[in-house]
């Protein structure tokens, strides 16, 4: 059917842009406003939110069979445009997830390239040494199958010797942290750390027999807590020793402590309570006593301590076996003061004392130990791995003058650590052969020749069968890890393996053999072997860490510039020439929707990145077979960067060059400034440590510039509006950060408030009260925002009003019931009987928020609703008003982060409940604030930026911090009685990154709060400006970790500060990659078909 | 089946998109003309006279001096070096202030000749003032306009009141960017009263009571003069102040709020000379 009125100058312009629209519309409006005027009626009041429909006035009879024909052809034809609107926008949203989905690819390909190379991994094995049980009987080719020695009395027995003849029945072993190896020995200068510790070196020089001092050398990293690792297991420390669990500090491996405990031996002990993080429950109660070890600038509470607690339990050495004291004033003395100064040698000498009066006390069949787990550099900090940080003392004393020397020049202890220095891990086999325990599972030391060599120095069978007995569990230990990290072990000449042959080939010469020569054999091999599983356990790749910060790098660049505002890429934001197109479209002025661009730029980049995926993968994989190197996954890296490297082309092609990432307002600025200053910033530990702090106070730097930056607004009512929320938002951000839960590292400067106190991790009641208060204020909040666009209506009130709160007031009492299960409150009650009826309370609450959430989700109507009154100028006629028009899209979009909302508080912590719900409350007011300034995502990445800060920020107002030890393992047991994949983790994940889940999930808020259902472009604005402006942020924030981790990987934080925060970033990364395509461009799809269901067709 | 028909729906939304498009043209040349009074508000002139052409110079100096030579002191004890030197400070404000601004409904201050040629269309900011605030203070400060000596002094004797009025609200603002909240208040009441001495005391000086200055002020819309250059380099120098802050050095000086008032004096002294020099009358 022709069309009835032939459409003014229909040329076929190929492409109709909307220039030329706009002035073949003007021609035809001003014919037709002219004859239909007074049909247009506007309702000012409603302007903004409400639209009004006026009906047409009634027509002659006669127009009207032929004016109802008219309207059927175009009916059909605006349902045939329609359908072929939804499908251009379901195929672009298709092309724009893809891209999303590539982005993630390569942002997994980078942390894992990195990873590989940074993240040195141990398996931790469970094998536990026994006593009957030595290892040479399970060598099984080893001709001789039992022990060098003759059999002695008590053989296999703890009292007699496990595996070796024991020599001592106690043992006090005296840690002295910080200990370096020149402070214990005579040195021709007036340092104040020399020559005050003398009392070691002059007892092995007068009485050879009773002592020895040697240097004592550290594996980096020189931290205690991972020193003491080592000297218990004697095993080398990895940044990630892979067990059964990552809870808790708590060693798992076999070791020291573990087999004395097993054997029944009671151990003591007094000082730095790292001990009893690290072995809970191993020490008598009422003997030991921990002190904190954090307070460096105490130098005298804890050695005190020790000292006092210390010589009493000499006179009852029957009451314990094993005491354990260890000593932190000379540390404490190093970090304050550094070693060249006066209060160092006064620490020194009380050592020196204390020591003296110690070996006083000792007995034959007791062994005193005196160590220091590290040494410490020029300005009294460790950690790292120079000489002097490794370089710490080893000293030995039994009246029973057992120790002896092979060489006679061995008498006098070396000058310097240089010369015959000792590994700290061999502290572990010599204790556990002295003591007659079982050599720990995993350990790769060996026995200290002093203490077997006999008084005279010529024990020579005693020395090698020590060795032998210490190698036979190095290798037990290397054939079980080999097997169980499925690594083959390598053969051929010099390696371990034939080195223990051809020591075993002495061994099986018979009697009367060469001890000396079998003695050096096993050395040899212990000596091969610690030098691969260093090799295993200690190298960064380098070459893997490169590539992964370059493909994170050409990842940060990508969506800079697939972020970047162009400059022709405007999209007209005229309601009249959407409207004339429209009618151009049904009167077939344009021939098809197939016109209208689909899919353009996301279409081209991942058709790019598909293109240049291909050649880097096979040429990767080709290279690495031609080079024999067999590592076939580097295709994947090298397919990453030509794949990044395409797409930056495409882009290139199309004019989105790097340049046009650069910011041109004082606002682009602010959120370089915030991005690029934190990012900088976690080169520095303090300000990794503190980042809460620096977020808040960005967020308020923020605030505070959208108030006055508010001034500017010329309508009063809008002006004070806009200063309002940004007061909100400042006064919300400085309530939330009183949820604090600190770190170590922020002692003494930070009170946790997250739980009733710092040691504990559950709730105060008070606390309990924040979650209902959230279930009655919040959503009130949520309709006070939500009513002045009118847009409280549809499911709104229904599901904020009802639902909402209810999944809030069901997650206060689900808190209320764990508190009370916990304090047993109401006693009396079967057993579980709370815990049953809170694990079902939760998983209700995750069923409504989560599974009927987003079910309701995806059929809620838009929250508008029709109101017919009568026209306020024509009382006779109808008006038909649309409440809730202006802000169509943003109203129904929130319901879906509030879900998010609702099940992230049931599995935060009250207080962390309380602070999601400030958050929540922040968002509103940040999209009220950027609309109000007039800063939409579109045109200022602030918003974005302002979006991920306050998800950053809220991570740590939930509990967490940048460090393993805050996971909340306990979250995964709100809903669940057992741990049940993959449900345990995915809990864990929402308690863990709730701040950053809801932020992600908020993102297309940005855009579409007070979008109206005719705008258009949403979700290209989605995609390219507010999800590429929030990802941007965490992509830099995790390149920078990744690259200052790398750099600084010598650096004494690294494990404590610079891994975590790396790992943390590159979780978060992917997390906000995962939920930005699942939640918020599904979002945003659903959200965009049910409004185009209604309202037609805008994009 | 949608709601409304799209086809009749277009017909209202012409109505209400050239409602809106009229708002929006309306706002927009609202926009562009609106802040009559910024366009109307003038960089401030320093007084021509030669004790006032000196004192501009020396002041900044003594300021800087005054902070250098207390600064040791500071460290050890900042609340009594803090109150000790609010009062130094605040005298060397208001003798700047009565040398060398112009008081408030003057704005031209100094010379003669520029002055009397700038009078006719200076008046303006000056009774917008007084229409919006109408004090007494201000009233007087009109008054006694044209007189200097005495009057000056009562104007910058009201201005430092003022100041230190506003102090509580700086500190509650210190508050909220992370100060400590219940510890420390001496600390930070007397950083903020700093901050209101030597940044908001002349823009009392000089503006009064007059709300659209006051607005042009707060929003970025007044032209770069030793006034408004000083508040912003006060501003902008306290909140790079807090950035040693957290470092793990273990000084001394780290301590609050040593920094923030380091960083306070020191952009304060630069903003004003730069204001005043480099880049007078330019805008944001």
């Amino acid at each position: 059917m022709p069309p009835p009125q032939p459409p003014p100058n229909q040329k076929a312009s190929p492409p109709p842009d909307y220039k030329t629209i706009a002035s073949q519309f003007a021609a035809a409006k001003r014919t037709k406003e002219a004859e239909d005027n007074k049909t247009k009626k506007k309702n000012k009041a409603q302007a903004s939110s409400v639209a009004v429909h006026n009906p047409v006035e009634p027509q002659p009879q006669l127009q009207q069979e032929q004016q109802k024909a008219i309207i059927t052809a175009r009916e059909q034809r605006r349902a045939r445009l329609e359908a072929a609107r939804k499908r251009a926008y379901q195929s672009r949203w298709a092309w724009t997830a893809s891209f999303w989905v590539w982005l993630l690819c390569v942002h997994v390909v980078g942390i894992a390239y990195f990873t590989s190379g940074f993240l040195l991994t141990r398996l931790v094995l469970e094998e536990k040494s026994a006593c009957d049980a030595p290892p040479y009987e399970s060598g099984s080719e080893s001709s001789s199958q039992s022990s060098l020695l003759p059999a002695w009395e008590g053989r296999g027995t703890v009292d007699g010797g496990c595996w070796h003849p024991r020599t001592f029945k106690r043992a006090v072993v005296v840690v002295i942290d910080a200990l370096r190896y020149d402070f214990t020995v005579p040195v021709e200068d007036d340092a104040p750390f020399h020559n005050a510790f003398p009392f070691l070196w002059e007892t092995a020089v007068r009485e050879p027999g009773r002592a020895f001092l040697r240097p004592f050398i550290a594996d980096p990293p020189t931290s205690t807590l991972q020193r003491l690792k080592g000297l218990t297991t004697g095993t080398l420390p990895t940044f990630v020793d892979v067990g059964s669990s990552f809870s808790g500090t708590a060693v798992e491996e076999d070791n020291l402590l573990m087999q004395l405990r097993d054997a029944g031996r009671r151990i003591v002990h007094l000082g730095d309570d790292t001990w009893e993080a690290l072995f809970p429950g191993y020490f008598e109660e009422n003997l030991s006593r921990a002190y904190d070890s954090f307070n460096v600038w105490d130098l005298h509470t804890v050695d005190n301590g020790v000292i006092e607690h210390i010589f009493p339990l000499m006179d009852r050495k029957s009451e314990w076996d094993v005491l354990v004291g260890h000593c932190l004033g000379v540390d404490h003395a190093g970090h304050r003061y550094g070693p060249d100064h006066p209060e160092m040698t006064k620490k020194l000498r009380q050592m020196d004392g204390f020591i003296r009066d110690l070996a006083a006390t000792m007995d034959d069949e007791t062994v005193l130990v005196v160590m220091g787990d590290h040494g410490m550099d020029s300005k009294g900090d460790h950690g790292g791995e120079s000489d002097d940080e490794v370089e710490a003392a080893l000293w030995m004393y039994s009246p029973k003058g057992i120790f002896g020397r092979t060489k006679p020049e061995y008498v006098t202890p070396s000058a310097t650590a240089k010369t015959r220095p000792v590994n700290q891990i061999d502290l572990v086999p010599t204790l556990a052969l002295l003591m007659g325990i079982p050599i720990p599972f995993n350990n790769l030391g060996r026995p200290i020749e002093e203490a077997f060599a006999g008084a005279a120095g010529s024990s020579w069978a005693n020395l090698a069968a020590a060795e032998r007995v210490a190698a036979a569990g190095i290798k037990r230990y290397q054939t079980a890890y080999f097997t169980a990290r499925g690594i083959e072990d390598s053969a051929g000449p010099g390696s371990p393996g034939e080195l223990w042959d051809k020591a075993e080939a002495l061994v099986s010469q018979g009697k009367g053999q060469d001890w000396p020569a079998i003695f050096t054999a096993f050395a040899a091999y212990q000596e091969a072997t610690l030098q691969k599983c260093k090799s295993l356990w200690a190298r960064f790749d380098l070459k893997n860490m490169v590539i992964g910060i370059s493909v994170m790098a050409l990842g940060v660049i990508v969506l800079l510039v697939y972020g970047s505002r162009g400059d022709d890429d405007d999209v007209i934001e005229d309601e009249e020439l959407d409207l004339a197109e429209k009618s151009l479209e049904l009167q077939g002025v344009k021939t098809d929707v197939e016109a209208a661009p689909s899919a353009t730029l996301d279409k081209r980049l991942v058709g790019a990145a598909l293109l240049g995926f291909l050649p880097g993968f096979i040429g990767g994989v080709i290279s690495s077979f031609v080079s024999g190197a067999g590592d076939w996954y580097r295709g994947s890296g090298i397919a990453a960067l030509t794949s990044t490297a395409a797409v930056l082309v495409s882009m290139y092609e199309v004019h989105e060059t790097v340049l046009k990432i650069i910011p041109r307002t004082l606002w682009g600025w602010m959120a370089v400034v915030f991005t690029v200053s934190q990012s900088v910033g976690f080169a520095s530990n303090s300000y990794t440590i503190w980042e809460d702090s620096i977020l808040l106070f960005f967020i308020t730097t923020f605030g505070f510039a959208s108030a006055l930056a508010a001034l500017r607004i010329p309508s009063r009512a809008d002006r004070y509006l806009a200063i309002y929320h940004s007061v909100v938002f400042v006064l919300l951000g400085r309530l939330a950060s009183f949820s604090k839960l600190c770190r170590e590292e922020q002692m003494p400067y930070c009170t946790s408030t997250y739980y009733a106190s710092a040691t504990s991790s559950t709730s105060a009641p008070w606390q309990l009260l924040i979650p209902f208060l959230v279930c009655i204020v919040l959503p009130s909040i949520l309709k006070a925002y939500l009513e002045p666009s009118r847009s409280y209506e549809g499911l709104a009130p229904t599901w904020i009003g009802y639902v909402f709160r209810t999944g809030l007031l069901m997650s206060a009492l689900y808190w209320l019931l764990d508190a009370a299960d916990n304090g047993n409150w109401i006693p009396g009650l079967p057993d579980k009987t709370l815990k049953n009826i809170s694990v079902y309370t939760a998983q209700m609450v995750l069923g409504l928020a989560l599974v009927a959430g987003t079910t309701a989700f995806i059929w809620a109507p838009p929250c508008v609703s029709i109101v017919t009154s009568a026209s306020p100028t024509d009382p006779t006629k109808a008006q038909v008003a649309i409440l809730g028009y202006g802000n169509a899209h943003g109203a129904r979009y929130l319901l879906l982060p509030l879900n998010l909302v609702a099940a992230c508080v049931l599995l935060s912590k009250p207080m962390g409940g309380g602070a999601l719900g400030l958050m929540a409350w922040q968002i509103l007011a940040l999209v009220e604030m950027l609309d109000l300034n007039n800063l939409p995502a579109t045109c200022s990445p602030i918003g974005p930026v302002m979006l991920a800060l306050l998800g950053s920020f809220y991570f740590f107002k939930t509990g967490h911090q940048a460090a393993l030890s805050s996971i909340q393992w306990d979250a995964a047991f709100i809903p669940l009685f057992t741990i049940r994949y993959p449900y345990s983790p995915l809990v864990v994940a929402l308690n863990t990154f709730a701040g950053q889940i809801l932020a992600a999930a908020a993102v297309p808020l940005l855009v579409l709060w007070k979008a109206s259902p005719r705008k258009r472009g949403l979700l290209d604005a989605v995609s390219r400006r507010a999800l590429a402006g929030f990802v941007v942020y965490f992509a830099v924030e995790c390149l920078a970790t990744m690259a200052w981790a790398g750099y600084l990987r010598r650096h004494l934080m690294l494990y404590r500060v610079f891994s975590p925060r790396f790992m943390t970033a590159a979780v978060v990364l992917l997390v906000v990659d995962l939920v930005g395509i699942l939640v918020a461009l599904a979002g945003v799809r659903c959200n965009t078909v049910a409004i185009g269901e209604v309202f037609g067709w805008a994009e | 089946m949608p709601l409304v028909d799209p086809v009749t729906m277009s017909s209202t939304t012409i109505a209400k998109a050239a409602a809106s498009k009229a708002q929006a043209t309306s706002s927009k040349a609202a926009s562009s003309s609106s802040p009559p009074t910024y366009a109307l508000l003038h960089p401030v002139q320093i007084r021509q006279t030669p004790l006032a052409q000196a004192a501009r110079h020396a002041l900044p100096a003594a300021l800087a001096g005054l902070f250098a030579v207390r600064f040791r002191a500071l460290v050890a004890d900042p609340v009594s070096t803090m109150s000790t030197t609010l009062p130094l400070t605040a005298a060397l404000q208001v003798a700047y202030a009565v040398l060398c601004l112009p008081v408030a409904g003057s704005q031209g201050g100094g010379g003669g000749a520029a002055k009397g040629a700038r009078k006719q269309h200076k008046a303006r900011p000056g009774e917008g003032g007084g229409g919006g605030g109408g004090g007494g203070g201000l009233g007087l400060k009109k008054r006694s306009a044209e007189g200097a000596g005495p009057s000056a002094v009562v104007t910058a004797l009201l201005s430092l009141l003022l100041a230190l009025l506003v102090t509580p609200f700086l500190h509650a603002a210190m508050v909220l960017f992370g100060a400590p909240f219940l510890t420390h208040g001496a600390h930070t009441l007397l950083c903020a009263a700093h901050l209101a001495v030597l940044a908001l005391f002349p823009l009392f000086y000089v503006h009064g009571v007059d709300g659209p200055a006051w607005a042009a002020v707060g929003g970025f819309g007044a032209p770069l003069d030793e006034t408004f250059g000083g508040l912003v380099g006060g501003v902008v120098g306290a909140w790079l102040g807090a950035v040693p802050i957290p470092l793990d050095w273990d000084r001394d000086w780290q301590r609050w709020p040593v920094t923030i008032l380091c960083g306070l004096y020191g952009g304060y002294v630069l903003g004003r000379v730069l204001g005043g020099t480099l880049v007078w009358g330019k805008r944001f």
